[in-house]
């Protein structure tokens, strides 16, 4: 029965959909604060967006986490259908490079299932959330790297890159997002930018200037540091 | 200034304060007859509210006799070929005719008042305040946009408290603002003289069009109609909304050029809720005080006007006070257009430096198409009881505002359902004036869905083509009828290039037999079956880039509300032999011929559910056991993956698949397995020969389970020989007699034909051997 639910769900919600996937790092160096920190920001990401008109019926978000290596905790969800987490454990390596490939391989199933039914959706984001420097695979960096600039270029992608503290590894963050300067968040304000993410994912259905997503970037600059 | 700003207000009158001494509360037929879930609450309200008073002041409100008559004549119809709405009306009136008469026996109500001599019930009820006006205060309920205005004139010339209003959810009476009385009128007329127009009017319309022409014309003599308003009175057969100046009666001109580009106005204070500002229109300038901040869009913000109701005001925010847009309001407001349902600006507003910062417009009603129509699970929210009837009337609703806007020059460039708004009276409201494409001005903003191919995306640096606006207009009908889906929703294509779709022109929908593999999933097929011929083609034609006739031709507003008004006719005519093509939500294909068998669902119970399907021969039909849903939650069986329905598996298993015990051994089995109840193993061993028996002659096993079982199973001795048993003994299997003699001959004795056999083996084996 669950599965038909979630089938129904999708087809018959017409609203063009903003899949979001948040790639999170939960290595070791993100025990304690940072990650509990993270959890309320990804909590109250999806209140944010259950409280929003326009982001509850478009919004599908799915996480994955990477460490020592790189899994799927959240599959593509509407609003209604997602899991509150209660905790992440943060424990182990940085295989930022397993975790985005993970991610857009989530993406690209997604967007195969939206297009069998015939659903809509608007340009998918990735963010990107890390503490650290990389430490998987040298070779998956490098794939999950060209994946990334590829769809970019192709306007088939928004990404968000975000240094976590001083010790994030921007130089490789800024690898991701040849358009764009990677962001570093100030102190743990993962509220803040959760907040601004939601309030975006409502903008996407607005009216736009001209044919680009449009990203109120300016109200970034209140909480990170460019 | 101060009078015409307070009779720009809607006024909130208590209703017991008519049932007090020397007052008299008055409620037409029509109120009585009132669908409207909102106002029909308020009117039981409304009795409740009252009841004490006027029981206790023994001045019961007055439903004259005639309103009486009407009610019992009305619910008296047969309603079975009426569309819904109507029939919903016409019970109504029989249900109020009840409560009216227990509400008349607690003199709540006084029904006994009126004779037969006044044939019209609003010609009483003016006739009535009138003649008492001078006595009492009179309040009449009416929904009758005429009658209301009839009456304020009435107050008006005699001076007398008289007023006529209309109830609201909490039973409490509310009297028009003179503005959106006027305005209300000046859209009833519109209405009719398009009617009349198009030839689909009737005698009583023709009377009231002179009767109400002539009533305006009063109504602007007597009233200083509100601060905002300098339209005057349509002439008859002007299809232009109140306005047309006397200088400039056509529409604004056709302008192909661009003007030069937008630039920022130099910055200046701009105003927040609660801050002074200044209203200017053409000989005036008026301060007034923001109200409270009602909402926040991509450009500004807007506000609530202190102290006006019907008014809001857009404040732009710095990035979006243009010398465009001043522009725009300005021309614009030289036209002093208005018209129920669209945004015109009423005045242009400044700040306490004279700096433009935003224009004042007429309060729309209802809310975004995109949270209500747009979304269907909001959608059964909030207007559970609409049907597709409904939909039809927000569709004419829309175009009638879009032909007026088109005939003046004036395109709205951004149509997307944020920019409309609808209400529970199926109201459309067309709302972000300063977004329009007027005179070379263009609009700088679109949205990718509603936004035709040959739009390059730069939005501000081109103007759109009429043609062009067709496309938003189609897209949106569709949309509107499908409750959100686009009309290039398809399946197998990629969904995250609206662009592409568009330009692609694949329009998935089945139309005469064309392919409709690609049509998206869901229930979005049913609602398009549904949907009448004309309306269908001219969709389909309109989007359809191979073979769609109108594709490089778009229907014009006007085209659309034709056939969109012979759709609405189409519900409850003949015709309509669906009982389902009412539904905004259908559950299964259109019948398509009046003699198509239409059953419930077996499954579901759901009504109508199952319509017969045209066999090969085209005159017989068949019937499916189930409807389309039932037979959708089917599921596989877990084990042989044939679909059933849910109450035919049992732990996710058919029947067949699910295992029961074996007759014989008691032994777990699936049904298929089963012989005769018997699972495969006691099947085998069951044709197996019993060892322990023996034949009398040869001393070999001769008989099988099975066989044994039979003549048991039939009270029969069972054989002791091949011979017994019509076989022959095997060759060369005689066993040593000794073995076996001990246990024969205690067996039973042998029957006498069993004797002789073994003689005859016996000498065949030794002729043999």
């Amino acid at each position: 029965m669950a599965l038909k639910f979630h089938a129904d769900d999708l087809v018959e919600n017409p609203t063009p959909r903003v899949p979001v996937t948040l790639c999170l790092d939960t290595s070791g160096s993100m025990m304690g604060e940072k990650v509990r920190e993270l959890v309320k920001g990804v909590n109250l990401f999806y209140d944010a967006i259950d409280e929003d008109d326009d982001a509850h019926d478009s919004a599908e978000v799915s996480i994955v986490e990477f460490n020592s290596s790189a899994s799927l905790i959240q599959d593509f969800a509407s609003i209604e259908n997602l899991k509150r987490i209660e905790s992440i454990d943060a424990s182990g390596g940085t295989a930022l490079g397993e975790g985005v490939n993970l991610a857009l391989d989530t993406l690209e199933q997604r967007k195969m299932i939206y297009s069998n039914a015939g659903v809509l959706y608007y340009q998918p984001w990735l963010v990107l959330m890390t503490d650290g420097q990389p430490n998987g695979r040298p070779e998956e960096l490098k794939r999950a790297i060209d994946r990334v600039t590829e769809m970019v270029a192709q306007k088939k992608l928004t990404v968000f890159p975000i240094g976590i503290g001083a010790d994030a590894d921007m130089t490789v963050l800024a690898r991701f997002s040849p358009n764009r300067d990677p962001l570093r968040l100030r102190g743990l304000s993962f509220k803040e930018f959760f907040e601004w993410l939601s309030k975006s994912v409502s903008r996407v259905s607005r009216s736009t200037p001209g044919d680009e997503v449009k990203l109120d970037l300016n109200g970034l600059r209140g909480w990170a540091e460019l | 200034m101060d009078s015409q700003v307070r009779l720009m207000e809607a006024e909130i009158v208590p209703p017991e304060s008519f049932v007090a001494v020397d007052h008299r509360l008055f409620i037409d037929t029509n109120v009585f007859m009132d669908t409207d879930p909102v106002r029909s609450a308020g009117l039981k309200k409304l009795f409740e509210r009252c009841k004490d008073a006027a029981i206790g002041n023994a001045n019961g409100i007055v439903v004259p006799s005639k309103v009486i008559d009407e009610l019992i004549w009305q619910s008296g119809l047969d309603t079975s070929a009426f569309p819904d709405d109507r029939a919903a009306a016409v019970e109504r009136a029989g249900k109020w005719l009840e409560v009216l008469k227990e509400l008349a026996a607690h003199r709540v109500v006084r029904n006994d008042l009126g004779d037969g001599s006044n044939p019209y019930a609003d010609d009483l009820f003016v006739g009535l305040f009138s003649h008492f006006g001078g006595r009492y205060n009179m309040c009449l309920l009416t929904n009758d946009i005429t009658l209301r205005l009839r009456i304020r004139l009435l107050a008006v010339s005699t001076g007398h408290r008289l007023v006529a209003g209309t109830v609201r959810g909490d039973g409490q009476i509310v009297l028009d603002d003179e503005k959106s009385l006027y305005d209300r009128a000046v859209w009833k007329l519109t209405r009719i003289n398009r009617n009349i127009d198009e030839g689909l009017a009737k005698p009583k319309d023709r009377k009231e069009l002179a009767f109400l022409t002539s009533l305006l014309d009063e109504f602007k003599r007597a009233l200083p109609v509100a601060a905002l308003d300098t339209g005057s009175v349509p002439k008859q057969g002007d299809k232009l909304m109140a306005g047309g100046s006397p200088r400039r009666s056509s529409g604004f001109k056709r302008v192909t050029t661009l003007k030069p580009k937008d630039q920022l106005l130099p910055d200046t204070a701009i105003p927040g809720a609660g801050d002074r500002v200044f209203i200017e229109t053409a000989n005036s300038r008026v301060a007034l005080q923001l109200g409270g901040l009602l909402g926040e869009g991509g450009e500004g913000s807007v506000y609530a006007m202190d102290g006006v109701e019907s008014q809001v005001v857009k404040i732009f925010d710095k990035d979006h006070r243009t010398t465009h847009r001043k522009a725009k309001i300005e021309l614009l407001l030289e036209r002093a257009l208005r018209a129920e349902g669209i945004g015109f600006p009423t005045g242009l507003i400044t700040n306490a430096d004279g700096a433009f910062v935003g224009y004042s417009m007429p309060k729309a009603s209802g809310k975004e198409l995109q949270a209500t129509i747009m979304r269907p699970a909001r959608f059964r929210r909030v207007y559970p009881n609409w049907t597709k009837a409904d939909l039809v009337d927000v569709c004419i609703s829309f175009l009638e505002k879009v032909e007026y806007l088109h005939s003046l020059n004036i395109l709205l460039g951004d149509i997307n359902p944020k920019n409309l708004m609808v209400d529970e009276h199926k109201d459309v409201w067309i709302i972000d004036a300063d977004s329009w494409q007027v005179e070379g001005y263009p609009c700088p903003v679109g949205t990718a869905m509603f936004t035709a191919s040959s739009i390059t995306g730069d939005y501000a640096n081109s103007l759109r083509t009429v043609e062009e606006e067709r496309f938003a207009v189609a897209t949106m009908l569709f949309m509107i009828l499908i409750t959100g889906q686009f009309p290039y929703a398809r399946a197998g294509a990629d969904g995250g290039d609206f662009a592409t779709l568009i330009r692609e022109g694949k329009f998935a929908f089945q139309f005469q037999g064309v392919s409709n593999r690609d049509q998206p999933e869901g229930n979005w097929k049913f609602m398009w079956s549904h949907l009448t011929p004309p309306v269908k083609r001219l969709f389909w034609n309109t989007f359809q880039k191979e073979g769609g006739s109108r594709y490089d031709r778009r229907p014009t507003a006007s085209e659309w509300l034709a056939v969109f008004r012979e759709y609405r006719s189409f519900f409850g005519s003949a015709h309509d032999f669906d009982p389902m093509s009412n539904d905004v939500y259908p559950i299964r294909l259109k019948a398509f011929r009046p003699d198509t068998p239409i059953r419930d669902c077996p499954g579901c119970g759901r009504k109508n559910a199952i319509a017969g399907k045209s066999n090969d021969d085209g005159a017989s039909y068949y019937v499916p056991p189930l409807c389309y849903g039932c037979e959708k939650t089917k599921l596989p069986c877990a084990d042989c993956g044939k679909s059933k329905s849910a109450d035919q598996l049992k732990d996710g298993l058919c029947s067949d698949c699910r295992p029961i015990p074996c007759n014989d051994c008691g032994k777990q089995t699936r049904k298929p397995e089963l012989q005769y109840g018997r699972c495969p193993a006691c099947v085998k061993k069951g044709t197996e020969l019993d060892p322990n028996r023996l034949c009398s002659d040869c001393r070999q096993p001769f008989i099988t389970y099975d066989h044994k079982h039979w003549f048991t199973s039939k009270g029969l001795d069972i054989p002791k020989s091949h011979l017994a048993i019509k076989k022959a003994c095997p060759t060369g299997a005689f066993a040593p007699q000794s073995a076996r003699t001990a246990r024969n001959t205690t067996g039973a004795p042998r029957p006498a034909s069993a004797t002789t056999a073994p003689g005859l083996w016996a000498r065949l084996v030794k002729w043999f051997s």
